[in-house]
């Protein structure tokens, strides 16, 4: 693999420092092993997605469509216009749970991880020490005490009894302060001797200086609100999510195979597209960083 | 002199409490879901919980430590469960930090279709939600015909190569002609069967790796190619001490995912929500919990003496 390439396979040489050609090419043949491992299930998806029934069920199975026909959203479409709760509901109502939650944890999380990271203050150590005890536990278990609060509150049955959970999980906090705490200290202390006051300081210098972290940390929850199935909470078939339709439709089992084929695309393909979208913004912005010193 | 000092009291009052208030939305959120929840489950270990249909809601009797007793003495799975979890833990959590370093840096330099590849290696996060998987096994047993032999399947039909197999036992016994040391061996071994688990558990760290290298200032690269820093020397450096500090992060992550999806996990849920004993499930995340963290506090203090921060 290693070996001496013969062909130079990279323009971009004169930008880099010093690596070889031999390293290039040993890096990326494991780079694009690696990358075929993980895409052959999205390539599954799309392909399905696209199959007519009767090549669903070949065997042995082909990854790639041979005759490709939008029969499978048609169904779906069908299929769930029959139901008393349309596609755009369930679809409408993951997108306020996902936006909802993802927003709001941003905004608590950094908000909570900037004094943490850049102020001293008595119970410090203790506060962050049980932010870290929590992401250890495993709240998969936990559903009977949360059941209980949840109630407690009065927002069963609500988009809130799913959002406001997700605003104070500790996950979010410990990543925002990690990236924080390397902020330098004199950007904000030159701010304050300007009269800036801690909320300005928060707002126009450390938050666009953390970009990359708060879109990571976007990304992150966008994935861990979208596939809530909310089935703990929510009663009413009108608030329900996508993730519990397709439940519902994957376990209607063979009959269903094309349309579950469909929503599983649509499941996928709005996370991706999130991560793209969020991914390039990151690299738009580092490249100026703050400093000039 | 007396009034100077007042003032800069009032003052660093002042920042305290605007600090007081950035924090509070949080911490209320925290306390009123998790702190609560967590005191709850404490309870529930202690004590026999039984659900009353005719309330609707549950009543619980103290039965001191005997959860407990019975987790340790009597359970048939719950020590072997716990050991198994954390060795995996363990030998997940090095090579995955590494692993994804590793791609950090070759997904964060240009070339043609970064994007593409980048959202390839996010992938697997994606596929991690449970509705997507059933899903995906759904079509995976129907395109096998409704026998539901699947993996294997499916990597043969896709052509990756795995024609010509030399058995690993050749190897390991050569290694071990060689007089490596079996731990080492056993290392090695779990990570190459858990290679797929590796590389799908490491999403989200290369996506913090990747932010971390964007706060690298670029300057600092400047400096070393105008020295004349070969690029190992600007690795070791520049790059490493600083996403040091991520390191951290990462590792901590990596043991709260690598915790949260573990067979104790599952062995509490089931033990809840198909046997019905709450108590005895409670015992299982509290024990586990504290364990992880005992891990945790270890290699964080381990790491954090030889990290290097910037200011």
């Amino acid at each position: 693999m290693a070996g001496k390439p013969k062909r130079r396979l990279f323009k971009r040489k004169q930008k880099q420092l010093n690596r070889s050609m031999a390293g290039n090419t040993l890096l990326f043949t494991i780079m694009i092993i690696c990358g075929i491992f993980m895409a052959l299930p999205l390539v599954m998806i799309v392909n399905n997605a696209l199959k007519p029934l009767d090549e669903i069920y070949q065997f042995p199975p082909k990854i790639f469509v041979r005759n490709p026909t939008l029969e499978n959203f048609t169904d779906l479409f069908t299929l769930m216009n029959d139901t008393w709760v349309p596609f755009s509901r369930y679809f409408l109502n993951t997108v306020i749970i996902t936006g909802g939650g993802m927003v709001g944890h941003v905004i608590v999380a950094s908000l909570a991880a900037y004094p943490l990271a850049k102020h001293k203050f008595p119970g410090k150590s203790i506060l962050f020490s049980m932010v870290v005890l929590s992401m250890m536990f495993s709240w998969t278990v936990t559903q009977i005490p949360q059941y209980t609060i949840i109630s407690w509150l009065g927002i069963n049955n609500t988009y809130a009894a799913l959002i406001l959970p997700a605003w104070s999980f500790g996950m979010g906090l410990y990543l925002m302060k990690q990236f924080m705490e390397q902020l330098p200290d004199s950007l904000m202390e030159s701010a304050r001797l300007d009269g800036a006051s801690e909320w300005h300081i928060f707002w126009k210098i450390v938050m666009p200086n953390v970009k990359p972290a708060w879109l990571t940390l976007a990304i992150f929850q966008f994935q861990q609100m979208w596939g809530n199935t909310g089935s703990l909470f929510l009663r009413d078939e009108e608030l329900k999510p996508l993730q519990f339709a397709l439940q519902q439709i994957t376990a209607g089992g063979v009959a269903r195979a094309g349309a579950a084929a469909a929503v599983t695309f649509i499941i996928a393909a709005v996370p991706i597209t999130f991560f793209l979208i969020c991914q390039s913004n990151v690299l738009e912005t580092m490249t100026t960083s703050g400093m000039k010193d | 002199m007396s009034k100077v000092k007042t003032k800069k009291m009032t003052l660093v009052q002042k920042r305290m409490r605007s600090g007081y208030m950035f924090i509070l939305p949080w911490l209320f959120g925290f306390l009123v879901f998790y702190v609560r929840s967590l005191i709850m489950t404490v309870q529930f270990s202690f004590s026999e919980l039984t659900m009353d249909p005719n309330v609707g809601g549950y009543a619980l009797e103290s039965v001191g430590f005997d959860n407990f007793i019975y987790a340790f003495r009597a359970h048939a799975t719950f020590k072997q469960v716990l050991t198994t979890s954390i060795g995996n833990m363990l030998v997940d959590v090095p090579l995955i930090t590494f692993f994804s370093l590793f791609m950090a840096m070759l997904l964060n330099k240009k070339f043609p279709g970064r994007f593409l590849v980048r959202a390839i290696f996010f992938l697997p996060i994606i596929f991690n939600s449970s509705a997507i998987q059933s899903a995906m096994e759904l079509s995976e047993a129907m395109m096998s015909g409704g026998i539901s032999t699947m993996s294997s399947e499916l990597s043969s039909g896709a052509g990756t190569g795995a024609g010509a197999v030399v058995s690993i036992d050749y190897f390991v016994d050569l290694f071990m002609d060689l007089g490596l040391p079996m731990a080492l061996l056993d290392y090695v071994m779990a990570a190459v069967q858990r290679i797929n688990d590796i590389i799908s558990a490491s999403g989200v760290q290369i996506i913090i790796f990747i932010a971390a290298l964007q706060s690298i200032p670029g300057s600092l690269y400047e400096v070393a190619k105008i020295e004349g820093a070969t690029g190992y020397e600007t690795f070791w450096k520049i790059t490493f001490p600083m996403v040091m500090p991520h390191i951290i992060t990462n590792v901590v992550y990596t043991i709260v995912d690598s915790f949260t999806e573990s067979e104790v996990v599952t062995l509490a849920y089931n033990t809840a929500f198909k046997q019905f004993n709450y108590g005895l499930s409670s015992v299982f995340s509290l024990v586990s919990t504290i364990i992880t963290c005992v891990i945790l506090v270890v290699v964080v203090g381990f790491i954090q003496k030889r990290t290097f921060y910037y200011n």
